[in-house]
């Protein structure tokens, strides 16, 4: 259960309504209502950062999948598995990156960008400070600088999400559940 | 983000945006009406304002271009300093003051008189009927004795008073005779506020047939609570001990250029305040 009630479409703020559209805009809009001025500026931004761009879409839900799992976010592991399935990513891969029993990453993805990418999450999510010279420069030949910046921001927006998410106790939305089961995964432990 | 002085001014020249800045002072009461927007009883949570909190945002308030301020609760006067918070505020701009006029007693009401002398501070009084049985039915018990007696107390002391009528709809004979109970302690017509119930709060958990309305049947007054910063007066109300948040605008409060510049951000966009559908205020 929530540790904050989600707003209603029917209670949304006036600062929050244009978020909400015609119905359940999910739990991480309706809390964030309760703070309409904090919500109007962080969902833009996140949006942003979380949204198509010129980062290719299997990019980024690596780089989602892979943060939340370190981050043991229950919330946006379940939510984003299904997503990392329809960006492209294989079963193998994404129980991988979920970091189940008998799945690694370096057996699930062959190309070495990718494991690059997920090594970088890695120590992105679990460091102290900054990420290993080795992986830094691994990183750097392998990603633009303008890549490294967006999927620098992408970690650190996901482990904010991660963190609200957690904390929160937000629940994780009926359909998903659904999907997950139909896709043959479990939820997050 | 905050709001550039002149563009309150602007905004309320336009029509756009309020003059008068509200705050809910507090939220107990000693009666509990059967209409009450926010549920207030002598018991629940007070989530009281404090006084130099309430001046330095008034001094902001003005330095903005509001023009005016009003105070409510719950009932204000529950607040036993209340008389000298109202007289800061008019200090700082033009108050008027919502009451159930039924604390105005002995030294109360030298404390009150005494505190509103000379100042430009209105008390608006609540009163329904011209009868006690239709009055106290939506009031309480003997409200009616207490009320009528207490208003010509406080014209005596040269007190300035107005009447404000909340009511599903009274006929026409009932509104002449209140009418007439007004003008006979001196309080003029323009000076009597009749206005609907508004199915909110208290109301709205009743089938008494209340009006619903929402942000654009409220005039764009901002108003400021322990909660956050609210759209209309009528915004900050509760049902079932919950803040309604409909009408939330932020929780931030201080400074007022904060709230102000969210309320002119949503006004531009909202019809403007004297087209107000119920013309709510």
């Amino acid at each position: 259960m929530s540790v904050v009630a989600p707003i209603t479409h029917e209670q949304a703020p006036l600062l929050a309504r244009p978020f909400y559209g015609d119905g359940d805009p999910g739990p991480i809009t309706a809390t964030m209502a309760h703070v309409p001025e904090l919500l109007e500026v962080a969902l833009p931004f996140i949006g942003a950062v979380l949204s198509p761009s010129s980062i290719a879409f299997r990019t980024k839900e690596i780089v989602i999948l892979r943060t939340s799992s370190v981050m043991a976010c229950r919330y946006c592991i379940d939510s984003h598995t299904p997503v990392a399935l329809d960006a492209g990513l294989t079963a193998g891969q994404v129980r991988a990156l979920r970091g189940e029993v008998g799945h690694d990453v370096v057996t699930a993805f062959s190309d070495q960008r990718e494991r690059t990418l997920i090594a970088w999450a890695d120590e992105v999510a679990q460091g102290k400070g900054a990420a290993s010279d080795e992986t830094t420069a691994a990183m750097v030949a392998a990603f633009a600088s303008h890549e490294i910046v967006e999927l620098t921001l992408l970690a650190t927006v996901t482990l904010l999400l991660n963190r609200y998410a957690s904390t929160l106790r937000l629940p994780v939305a009926g359909a998903t559940i659904e999907r997950l089961a139909a896709d043959g995964f479990e939820r997050a432990a | 983000m905050s709001t550039s002085v002149g563009a309150v001014a602007e905004a309320i020249d336009e029509g756009v945006l309020g003059e008068r800045v509200w705050f809910y002072a507090n939220y107990h009461c000693n009666l509990a009406c059967t209409y009450c927007l926010t549920e207030s009883a002598p018991n629940v949570a007070r989530r009281q304002l404090d006084a130099d909190w309430m001046v330095a945002r008034a001094n902001e308030a003005r330095e903005l271009g509001f023009r005016s301020l009003g105070v409510t609760g719950g009932e204000p006067f529950m607040v036993s300093t209340m008389p000298d918070t109202i007289a800061r505020l008019a200090d700082v701009l033009p108050t008027v003051v919502l009451s159930n006029a039924t604390l105005f007693h002995g030294t109360r009401l030298d404390h009150v008189a005494d505190a509103f002398a000379g100042r430009p501070i209105h008390i608006q009084v609540s009163l329904d009927a011209p009868d006690a049985a239709d009055n106290d039915a939506g009031r309480g018990d003997d409200n009616f004795n207490d009320v009528t007696n207490a208003i010509p107390r406080l014209v005596e002391r040269d007190l300035k008073i107005r009447i404000a009528t909340t009511t599903v709809g009274l006929d026409d004979e009932s509104l002449a005779r209140l009418c007439e109970l007004h003008r006979s302690w001196g309080i003029p017509d323009e000076d009597h506020v009749v206005r609907p119930i508004v199915a909110r709060g208290r109301a709205a958990l009743s089938d008494m047939g209340g009006v619903v309305a929402g942000a654009a049947d409220f005039a764009a007054e901002l108003c400021l609570t322990a909660d956050g910063a609210f759209w209309s007066a009528f915004g900050p109300t509760v049902r079932n001990g919950e803040v309604d948040t409909d009408l939330l605008v932020t929780r931030q409060t201080a400074p007022v250029s904060v709230p102000a510049a969210a309320m002119l951000r949503i006004a531009r966009g909202a019809p403007r305040g004297d087209d107000a559908r119920l013309g709510i205020r």
